[in-house]
């Protein structure tokens, strides 16, 4: 049990570890399954998160260009008309005035000429705008010493750049707080001198909705900056056009997330940036428009980008979970199944080879040594059980008591433990029953009626009881559906048995009992059907005929145990027993029995001689002390008998010889009549119908008939070329 | 064996003396073939100084009796000892003849 249980323990601990590496290793390949796919999967979303970004940034930039284009190829197609128009000043608004009407995008136009070039005018700049709401073209002078256009970044920097230039983004106070950006030229004269510039104001209302309209994820947001880093379109409004991105970062509680992006915004370069402000993390994606100096920028937060991927990152983790409790919970149930298994097994096992053991100790306790009794010289005893592999329900017992031996032979149906239980039941029981009970019949009928009591699992064992009075020879039998033992005297025959049934079968049945005197040199040979029905590679059965030709007369019992199991193991060859094989061979050699007389005569094939027979049989009803009745009825069986053997069993006209023995007990008489004519049975010959009238009556029949009337047991047996008949008769 | 034969006023009387075993009921038996003639009568089958009887002995008997059976004569079976009544008992004899003491 310690040994098992801690058995156990090592097995639960072996398979508990192995069932968490299991586990782990699950767990690390899904994991890094987990792992490889999502890094693959942001990867891809990364990508795919830049990709959109650009080509929205692109796609915006597109339409910034297109109407900031209107604007200068308008203005630079009128450079050579301003040019014209340098010679008559007054003119010059003319010029913006057309511009203005021939481009629905440009709101404002103006010529400004360089201090000092219109002796006229010291400064002169006559300015065409599209009023908001109005459809005429208004003209205004910028010339005023408020405004004091030359001192205007717009007026300043294409002179200085020699170039088109685009003006920082500025709210237009007197047309209508509108953004708006201006986009000036520098304007020659046809000598090459320097006159002035010609510009175009565009409105940025579109802006706002083109940039502000650009939506990559739901959550995202555009910004536009100048190339001073003005905020131009914002989701804060409050922000617009009022301060610079460096003055937001400066305001942030750190500067230094934004501040480089913005520097590269500013530089007017193109890229990406992740930025992580408090705990929030923003994809940046920024590009410049080139043309205008402005830097447009998308930016993303992280969750936006990642949200779908982490979601779904998240229910695959908690499908991994699932996953592996489930692993850990089949693990779990199979280990306890294991375990019940194994405990069951174990327990099947323990419970067989305990009631292995107890069917051993059982057969151990039969007598297994040879001679059993060394000290007795009237007793020559062998047995053997031939066991198969399974272990079946065979049994001998014998012992002596009181001068009597009582043996045993049993075969319980079935095979396995159930049948060596049931056999180590009946054993004990034989033993129990028969230590104070001298009648076979009455040990049978307790044996069987304690045997049905309990017999819940309908096994039954047939079951032969033999007591053996030593000191007469005189043997009380009783059968339980067994097979008749072999009686082996001058002859072999099987023993007159009652069937009766097996034990076990129906409680309360009545055994009829029986009995025999054996002789000097008589033996008796109980077997199971595992003799008989050992089997041959081609199935055959040994079968009683083989059985019977190895048994023989007047010979010691380990003589026949060696012969009879010589015979078998020949006839077997290889083929597999499949059942136990028990035989018990019990010899019985008294040296003197009181009691008994036996008389022989020899006759021949002669009817003249039966005057002898009938002398012989006087003799004989004399000895046994038999009234002139029944002396003349045994005369008559006799002669009956006698006679049939006389007139049937030699050819006509063949001396043959009739050997007649007779054994005379206190209570009974047993005769033998043997021939060695032709195979006669005289019992199969048809009995007279004594109950006929004269008419139908028929002459022969009698003389079998009488023998059967007067003769308590008639039996027949062809052995070898003999013709044996037996008879008894109790007196 | 000894067979004494005796016919007076058409009736035949048969004295068996002894045992009639089988090598005496072969001889009894020719012995008798006579007396068949006179089964049309009756027959008196004298036991008294039977000892014995076999089976052989008894199919005499019986022979006899089918003979008077078929000729509407009667067997008499007279002084039977109990042992050989007995036999006649075991064998159905006893119904098919008259027995007489």
């Amino acid at each position: 049990m310690k040994l098992k249980d801690s058995v156990n323990k090592v097995f639960l601990k072996q398979s508990a570890r192995a069932g968490l590496l299991l586990v782990i290793v699950a767990a690390i390949t899904l994991e890094a399954t987990g792992i490889v796919q999502y890094y693959f999967s942001q990867k891809g979303i990364k990508e795919e998160a830049t990709r959109r970004a650009e080509s929205q940034l692109e796609a915006t930039k597109l339409k910034i260009v297109n109407i900031v284009d209107q604007a200068e190829v308008a203005v630079r197609n009128s450079i050579w008309l301003a040019q014209w128009a340098l010679e008559t000043p007054d003119s010059l608004y003319a010029v913006s005035r057309r511009i203005v009407e021939n481009n629905p995008v440009i709101v404002g136009s103006t010529i400004a000429l360089v201090p000092g070039y219109d002796k006229k005018h010291p400064l002169y700049s006559p300015y065409c705008f599209q009023a908001p709401g109005e459809t005429g073209i208004r003209v205004s002078s910028l010339a005023t010493d408020e405004y004091n256009y030359p001192a205007q970044e717009w007026f300043i920097k294409p002179l200085e750049e020699q170039c088109g230039y685009w003006s920082e983004p500025y709210i237009d106070v007197g047309g209508g707080d509108i953004l708006m950006t201006t986009y000036s030229y520098p304007l020659r004269d046809r000598y090459g001198r320097i006159a002035g510039v010609l510009t175009a104001d565009i409105s940025l209302d579109w802006l706002t909705d083109l940039v502000g309209n650009v939506q990559v994820y739901p959550n995202a947001y555009s910004m536009m900056i100048s190339r001073s880093g003005q905020i131009m379109v914002c989701p804060a409004e409050s922000l617009v056009m009022r301060r610079t991105a460096q003055e937001v970062i400066a305001d942030m509680d750190d500067t230094s997330a934004f501040s480089g992006v913005n520097r590269s915004m500013l530089a007017g370069e193109r890229g990406s940036a992740v930025i992580r402000y408090n705990k929030d993390v923003t994809h940046i994606f920024y590009a410049p428009v080139e043309k205008t100096g402005w830097s447009m920028s998308i930016m993303v937060p992280d969750s936006e980008i990642y949200g779908n991927i982490r979601r779904m990152g998240l229910i695959v983790k908690l499908l991994q979970l699932l996953g592996l409790l489930m692993l850990i919970l089949i693990l779990r149930a199979l280990m306890v199944n294991q375990l019940k298994f194994m405990d069951l097994n174990d327990r099947k096992e323990r419970i067989e080879s305990e009631l292995h053991i107890a069917s051993e100790i059982q057969m151990s306790m039969i007598p297994k040594i040879f001679p059993p009794f060394p000290e007795r010289k009237d007793l020559d005893l062998s047995a053997a059980i031939v066991p198969a592999k399974e272990v079946g329900g065979d049994l001998y017992d014998f012992y002596i008591r009181d001068e009597k031996l009582i043996f045993c032979i049993g075969d319980v149906s079935g095979k396995g433990v159930p049948a060596s239980l049931v056999m180590a039941v009946t054993r004990s029981l034989f033993r129990t029953v028969s230590a104070h009970e001298s009648s076979p019949q009455r040990i049978l009928t307790t044996m069987n009626d304690s045997m049905s009591e309990v017999n819940e699992s309908n096994m039954f064992v047939t079951f032969f009881i033999g007591i053996l009075d030593l000191a007469t020879g005189h043997l009380k039998y009783c059968n339980a559906g067994h097979n008749a033992p072999i009686l082996l005297t001058d002859a072999k025959r099987p023993l007159p048995v009652e069937a009766n049934l097996p034990l076990g079968v129906m409680p309360g049945f009545n055994f009829k009992e029986q009995e025999i005197d054996l002789h000097y040199d008589d033996a008796m040979f109980l077997y199971t059907d595992g003799l008989t029905e050992a089997e041959n590679l081609s199935h055959e059965l040994f079968g009683e005929k083989r059985m019977d030709k190895v048994l023989s007369t007047r010979r010691s019992s380990d003589d026949q145990m060696v012969a009879i199991k010589e015979a078998v193991r020949e006839f077997v060859g290889d083929a597999p027993q499949s059942d136990d094989m028990t035989m018990l061979f019990v010899h019985f050699l008294p040296e003197s029995l009181p009691d008994q007389k036996e008389r022989h005569l020899i006759l021949h094939n002669d009817i003249q001689q039966i005057p002898q027979l009938a002398e012989f049989v006087e003799t004989i009803a004399d000895e046994a002390g038999l009234d002139q009745g029944c002396a003349m009825n045994l005369n008559l069986a006799l002669e009956e008998a006698v006679t049939n053997v006389i007139m049937y069993a030699y050819p006509p006209k063949t001396d043959g010889l009739v050997d007649i023995e007779a054994i005379i007990r206190s209570n009974q008489l047993e005769f033998i009549i043997s021939d060695s004519g032709t195979p006669f049975d005289p019992t199969a010959a048809p009995e007279a119908d004594t109950t006929l009238g004269v008419e139908e009556r028929q002459i022969g029949g009698l003389g079998i008939f009488l023998v059967r009337k007067i003769m308590d047991s008639v039996e027949y047996k062809r052995d070898g070329d003999k013709n044996i008949l037996f008879m008894t008769k109790t007196i | 064996m000894e067979v004494n034969i005796n016919k007076k006023d058409g009736i035949t009387i048969v004295e068996l003396v002894g045992r009639l075993d089988t090598p005496a009921s072969l001889e009894v038996s020719k012995t008798l073939e006579g007396v068949q003639d006179d089964a049309g009568g009756t027959i008196v089958l004298d036991c008294s100084k039977m000892d014995y009887i076999s089976s052989s002995g008894l199919r005499i008997f019986l022979t006899l009796r089918k003979a008077a059976a078929a000729k509407g004569g009667k067997v008499i079976v007279k002084g039977i000892s109990n042992d050989i009544r007995n036999v006649f008992m075991m064998t159905g004899f006893l119904n098919l003849f008259q027995i007489e003491d």
